[in-house]
């Protein structure tokens, strides 16, 4: 945060994102104690978001939570969200032909999110995923992503904590590179049990008109029927073929890198 | 004879018998409480918690009852090798887990005292660590299986009806404490805050486990 943030706009994101953490409703001295904010600035504060929606007071309670608008402006960010507008039908094509569960994910910061989630088709009950967050090193989606990233770019995410989900987690900062070296190579990413125990997933990225990589679509599952270590070849394909139609959809020009050619140079320019 | 009544100075032998009687009674547990699995798992997880252990108890009990002659040790890698194929998810594996490093542990001693379980279940808990790389508080099958195993360690010099009591309230306390925590581990945490305010399904499961040990024990 530097100097030229407004104070006022910063605390009231400080209020929105403590109501999201943990309790669904704070009083104003609980919240003020975890902004480490005085009661009465708190107060005008929530007074304000109220009359945005962005915050609600229950009546009975007088406890506050958040609003009604908030799932408008979470709803816009995913309509308005490139990458997710594209992917709808190509993820449910994929998800049809492969017959598991797909996933379209974003690079933010350290954290990976999703931001569609097609189910597996069938009868099986499902929790949709779209908005979960995943530390980057544990998700092929990000694995897919950081390969492709610059130098630099690649060297900040290897720099910072790379918490440990599982047993199976790679949490070494030189074991992560070479596998992202691994995956530029490949042109796909794997994920074995690295996040959650049973569960696997194959990812490759999707780049945009300059060749920079946007976000990656990837096929998740049980273990057991992905095979992570060693991909079924009719997936890999499904895969790759998804993820270079969506890139070509997103401007990627056909015969660059991440549209068909596998290449493990990573840009030099943005990232 | 039920093992209670057995002389006071020497520690209570267990046997084959014992395991299967514990391993009878996890399945009948897991089986009564299979909808309720399933309601706090549909909350925070996939809502299968309930029907995957099920079925995986349910073999683990025809396995059980085609056993002829089979060791502890024997009987609960079995039952260990039987979940990790039966049960979906995460819970086949950390729970398969648990149970094949426990059988490891017992080797092939046809009976053993309350020393050695105690030992084959933190064994079996160190599995689900390596496993699952879990720590107490991430709201997982170790809030549960953790303090069990303390429990247990406290009373090691006790009798079974004792130690396994403690141990099945510990268990219990432990799950319940799971309720307040946001999931660090497994797809819970995929929720984050919002996995505040449920119980932990496999915590409630690894509970359901601990007490049909101590009436085993009984």
């Amino acid at each position: 945060m530097t100097g030229a943030s407004i104070q006022s706009v910063d605390r009231a994101a400080r209020i929105l994102k403590a109501l999201a953490a943990g309790s669904p409703r704070l009083g104003v001295s609980e919240l003020a104690e975890r902004v480490g904010l005085a009661k009465t600035t708190v107060h005008g504060l929530l007074r304000t978001l109220e009359r945005q929606d962005l915050v609600e007071q229950d009546a009975e309670t007088g406890k506050y939570r958040l609003g009604p608008e908030l799932l408008q402006l979470g709803n816009a960010f995913l309509d308005h969200h490139e990458l997710r507008a594209r992917s709808l039908v190509w993820a449910d094509t994929l998800a049809e032909r492969v017959g598991e569960a797909v996933r379209v994910g974003v690079l933010y910061g350290r954290s990976v999110l999703v931001v569609h989630h097609v189910f597996r088709p069938d009868d099986s009950v499902q929790i949709l995923e779209v908005g979960a967050t995943l530390p980057w090193h544990t998700s092929a989606l990000g694995k897919a992503h950081a390969a492709h990233l610059s130098p630099e770019r690649r060297r900040t995410l290897l720099s910072g904590p790379l918490p440990r989900l599982t047993g199976r987690t790679l949490v070494d900062p030189h074991a992560i590179a070479i596998a992202l070296d691994e995956v530029a190579q490949a042109g796909y990413a794997t994920e074995d049990e690295e996040a959650v125990i049973g569960e696997g997933e194959i990812a490759a990225a999707v780049f945009d008109h300059g060749g920079h990589p946007v976000g990656a679509i990837g096929v998740v599952g049980p273990v057991e029927r992905l095979q992570v270590a060693a991909p079924p070849e009719a997936l890999v394909v499904a895969l790759t073929d998804t993820a270079r139609r969506l890139s070509w959809e997103m401007g990627a020009r056909r015969g660059r890198r991440g549209a068909g050619i596998r290449r493990s140079v990573a840009p030099a320019a943005r990232g | 004879m039920a093992i209670g009544e057995s002389r006071r100075r020497s520690p209570a032998r267990l046997d084959a018998s014992f395991v299967a009687r514990w391993l009878r009674s996890s399945a009948a547990d897991i089986a009564r409480n299979r909808d309720h699995l399933t309601q706090l798992d549909a909350a925070i997880g996939d809502a299968d918690h309930g029907v995957n252990m099920d079925r995986g108890f349910a073999a683990v009990l025809s396995m059980v009852d085609s056993a002829d002659g089979l060791t502890p040790g024997e009987l609960l890698l079995q039952t260990g090798a039987t979940l990790i194929l039966r049960v979906g998810g995460a819970a086949g594996p950390l729970y398969g887990t648990a149970f094949r490093d426990a059988g490891m542990f017992l080797g092939d001693r046809s009976t053993f005292v309350l020393l050695d379980l105690v030992d084959a279940l933190d064994a079996g808990l160190r599995g689900i660590i390596k496993l699952g790389a879990a720590e107490e508080g991430d709201k997982t099958i170790v809030d549960a299986w953790t303090p069990a195993v303390r429990a247990l360690q406290r009373a090691r010099s006790g009798e079974p009806p004792g130690a396994t009591r403690a141990a099945r309230a510990a268990a219990e306390a432990g799950s319940a404490a799971t309720t307040p925590m946001e999931a660090k581990k497994g797809r819970a945490s995929y929720l984050g805050p919002r996995s505040v305010g449920h119980q932990d399904p496999g915590a409630v499961s690894t509970a359901l486990l601990f007490a049909a040990l101590d009436r085993a024990a009984r």
